[in-house]
């Protein structure tokens, strides 16, 4: 491991209502991956868009030296000029552009005349493409088109060609898959041969050992003791400082008896969104009962997302079948028709399909439930409004000063907590998640499984989509497998291997009864 | 919170704006010439209300003049053929104003079509329309009645006990939404409770300065009151204001939550269309006769009250008192301009540069909150 390149000295950075990193001191070495852990809102994005001049050098206090250097930012811009690349949590891509021309945006290679050498652009593009290994993306291909998995290596792309020695990766793995990560990996190891300083935030406690030199943890804001070498220290240790309690079970799966067939479905298909002819789902038919938890397994990109936002009528004229719920057939043309129906959508992508970032928390969770709230007249009572939300963030833990806060100054995770408040709120039978703790930290995922035990006990029949195995394993009852648009297999957990799911999911193998 | 603030650095531009027009004209603050602004802010006014719900949406209407040129001619028209004043003011309504809205939102938010384009169109179709069936002249007005609806005044006595009765009634909501938002443990500061309450009580006495001092309120000013009030309870608290502000903000994510926004869409889009023929009838009233070219580009001061005002062309984030300070705001600048002798050629360039102004303000303040 190589001298410190990075020093951030007794950073203390407040937002209205809230000390989000108080007196932080946190050191970085060349040719190391420092792994920055920590519950949802301790602060650990903060203190990178305070290094990364998201947040400029007037906005806090404290002091970042780059070998040994002061140096103070106004802007993005400057870090990168000083060599800091950052991905962030939240995609940050311009959907109508191409791939070439985002990772080179603004910095594109030029001809005589101020022209745009576009050729360059793209062929350079697809060097930084090609050595990060990532097939199936062209230079030229509209971001817009590609899956989330896709864009968020085109990020990496992006700040890879910065050619940066101190790289900050925000939870770059939320939405890759398996395959997508260990490239990811893999070029993140080669980097550190090269003696590339790279600071990794992650929930996903099984990557601190795979990728991770040492670790630093945050809690509220405060740094908890210096950053330890990772092959001293247990897995357990780190949980336990981020959280500051024990956490005994992972996945506090219970057992429960399946009872009636809730959700039937038959024969369903999507259509795919460009392309004539070529279906994102098809044939797909399944049932889902009262008191189980199903989980949907499958690659990135398997159609699981198509086939619930299909169902809940969120594509509408892209998607048809034959749906019974209750042994009643019904017809779901809009999400407005699923809620009446009696289904809920934990949607996979907060920012974009979550969430509306200008609202407060409050009128975010209550915007499903705006019957439940207002009167006949339509006019709303505040007081049931304001008690509705503070109900579910205080159920859900969700840490804000107050449920008037905006959405969009809620760190990541707790923006997920409220996203799936807003379906808890309509009381639906039917609750379909969708990655429901992608991003979320350690102590709030075990939150959410319990709450998703709670559901079921009251009759709630619970669908899962996650593509972390160990969560699809740890808290499904059965699980369907899913691979290119068509469902592959179903399991019943007890019995099932983690190899047997993932041999379906990437195509190997296909059960019997099923095409 | 935000746009709170917005609001307020725009209101503290009127107040200043207001005193130093009655330090350089004598004949500004006197209740005869406040009076009048009121008179002319309501016909813009009245549109800017729902312009503010299109603009909230991330829309915009460009055929809001057109159709108060259509509305005045068509509502003249049925009078003269022999209608009573009311039927040929509800036909109006119905044709130019749900009609139109109607045909304007199923486009934008059925067929997914720019609201640029679709009302652009509109504005043009419309214009012509007023010129066919006018022949391209003015029609004199005849009924009796009809002049009454945008000439008459509530009597002095009369808006005297009106006022009252608003003061009494906005000091009792004021202690009961603090008493009830106590009640339930949120911390409201008494300072922030008698802010609130004085300013209501400067506003009120003004108004009563100004009513009281000169022929009562006028009938369209009363009426723009209470479509103001009516639309920011409507924007606060109802599910319909929820649902555009949610759907201005994010509108797959709305959709996604169980918002029909097509209905919403569509709603709106047919409010400001049937407010903007409102308008045109009352100004019609006003000036007793009917003109084709009437209410030509008053889409460009709607617009501009709205984006002064606060709101965000982007959608999602703005309110009506927001709009209602933009629109007093060009209305007290024009009739200004006018008293200190601006030719009305510097008045149009003056008016853009202050609306790129409270746009780039608007810029700004997001870019330090981002
Ligand atoms: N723009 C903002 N305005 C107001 N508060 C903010 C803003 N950004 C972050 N915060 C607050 O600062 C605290 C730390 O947030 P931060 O995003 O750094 O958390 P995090 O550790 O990255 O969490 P997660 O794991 O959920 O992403 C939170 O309480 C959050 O609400
Ligand atoms: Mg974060």
């Amino acid at each position: 491991m190589g001298d410190v390149v990075l020093r951030m000295e007794h950073i203390t950075r407040d937002f209205p209502g809230v000390r989000a990193l108080d007196d932080v001191t946190l050191e970085a070495r060349a040719g190391e991956v420092l792994i920055l852990a920590g519950e949802n809102g301790a602060g650990k994005s903060t203190l990178m868009k305070v290094l990364s001049g998201v947040w400029p050098a007037s906005s806090f206090s404290g002091r970042i030296l780059i070998r040994g250097e002061e140096r103070r930012f106004a802007s993005t811009h400057d870090a990168e000029a000083a060599g800091v690349a950052i991905i962030h949590q939240e995609l940050n891509l311009i959907q109508d552009m191409s791939v070439g021309e985002n990772i080179f945006l603004d910095r594109y290679f030029m001809r005589s005349f101020g022209i745009i050498d576009w050729d360059r652009v793209h062929m350079e593009a697809a060097k930084i493409l090609e050595r990060l290994r990532i097939g199936g993306i062209g230079t030229r291909d509209l971001v817009r088109t590609l899956s989330v998995g896709k864009q968020q290596m085109v990020e990496i792309a992006k700040a890879l060609s910065l050619s940066a020695s101190i790289l900050v990766l925000d939870e770059p793995t939320s939405a890759l898959t398996d395959r997508e990560a260990d490239d990811l990996f893999r070029i993140l190891r080669a980097l550190r041969e090269q003696g590339v300083c790279m600071i990794y935030i992650s929930h996903k406690l099984d990557e601190f050992e795979r990728i991770g030199d040492r670790v630093q943890v945050l809690r509220d804001g405060k740094a908890v003791g210096d950053a330890e070498a990772l092959s001293s220290v247990s897995l357990d240790r780190i949980i336990a400082r981020m959280v500051n309690r024990d956490i005994r079970e992972k996945y506090p799966k219970e057992p429960f008896a399946p009872g009636e067939v809730t959700l039937e479905v038959r024969n369903f298909e999507v259509d795919h969104p460009l392309l004539r002819n070529v279906k994102k789902v098809s044939g797909v038919s399944f049932d889902a009962r009262k008191g189980e938890i199903l989980g949907i397994a499958g690659l990135m990109g398997a159609g699981r997302t198509e086939l619930v936002t299909g169902l809940f009528g969120g594509l509408p004229g892209a998607a048809r079948g034959d749906v019974r719920i209750d042994g009643k057939p019904v017809a779901i043309r809009s999400p407005e028709d699923a809620i009446a129906a009696g289904m809920a959508l934990v949607t996979e992508d907060r920012k974009l399909l979550g969430l509306i970032l200008d609202f407060s928390i409050r009128t975010n969770i209550t915007l499903s439930s705006l019957k439940a709230v207002s009167n006949a007249l339509g006019v709303i009572d505040p007081m049931k409004d304001r008690g509705m939300a503070e109900r579910f963030v205080t159920e859900l833990g969700v840490r804000t000063p107050s449920v008037e806060a905006a959405a969009n100054s809620l760190s990541g995770g707790n923006q997920q907590k409220v996203v799936i408040a807003k379906w808890l709120a309509t009381e639906s039978k039917i609750l379909i998640l969708d990655e429901p703790t992608r991003g979320v930290d350690v102590g709030a995922k075990v939150e959410i499984y319990r709450l998703m035990n709670d559901l079921v006990r009251r009759g709630v029949t619970v669908i899962m989509i996650s593509s972390e195995l160990p969560e699809i394993m740890g808290m499904s009852d059965r699980i369907l497998v899913m691979c290119e648009g068509r469902l592959v297999a179903e399991l019943k957990t007890a019995g099932a291997t983690k190899e047997d799911v993932m041999d379906y999911a990437t195509g190997n193998r296909t059960q019997e009864g099923f095409r | 919170m935000k746009s709170f603030f917005r609001t307020h650095a725009t209101l503290t531009a009127l107040v200043v704006l207001t005193a130093a027009l009655s330090f350089l004209s004598e004949a500004f603050f006197t209740p005869r010439n406040l009076s009048n602004i009121t008179l002319q802010v309501t016909i813009i006014g009245i549109i800017a209300v729902g312009m503010t719900l299109v603009i909230l949406l991330g829309g915009i209407d460009l055929s809001v003049g057109s159709i108060v040129g259509l509305a005045s001619i068509v509502v003249t028209l049925f009078m003269q053929s022999g209608w009573n004043v009311w039927l040929a003011i509800l036909a109006t309504i119905l044709t130019v104003g749900v009609g139109i809205g109607v045909w304007n939102g199923v486009w934008i938010a059925h067929y997914r079509i720019p609201a640029f384009i679709i009302t652009l169109g509109m504005m043009t179709i419309a214009r012509g329309a007023a010129l066919v069936l006018s022949d391209g002249s003015s029609i004199p007005v005849t009924d009796p009645v009809f002049p009454l609806l945008g000439g008459e005044y509530i009597a002095p006595a009369s808006s005297a006990v009106i006022l009252g009765l608003a003061l009494a009634l906005f000091l009792f909501a004021t202690l009961r939404t603090a008493s009830r938002q106590r009640s339930c443990g949120v911390s409201v500061g008494a300072r922030d409770i008698a802010l609130r309450a004085s300013f209501g009580v400067a506003i009120l006495a003004l108004a009563a300065y100004v009513f009281i001092g000169y022929r009562g309120i006028p009938y369209p000013v009363a009426f723009l009151i209470a479509l103001i009030l009516a639309g920011a309870f409507m924007l606060s608290n109802t599910r319909l204001g929820r649902r555009i502000y949610a759907t201005g903000g994010n509108r797959e994510a709305a959709r996604l939550s169980g918002i029909n926004v097509f209905r919403v869409e569509l709603t709106v889009y047919v409010i400001v269309t049937t407010l903007a023929a409102v308008s045109g009838i009352l100004l019609t009233s006003r000036l007793n006769g009917a003109n084709p070219n009437l209410g030509n580009m008053f889409e460009l001061d709607a617009i501009a009250s709205v984006i002064i005002g606060g709101t965000s062309p982007m959608g999602g984030v703005g309110t009506i008192g927001g709009t209602v300070v933009g629109s007093v705001l060009i209305g007290v600048m024009n009739n200004g301009m006018s008293l200190l002798g601006v030719s009305s050629f510097y008045q149009l360039i003056i008016k853009g540069f202050i609306i790129i102004v409270a746009v780039w303000f608007d810029v700004m303040n997001k870019r330090r909150k981002a």
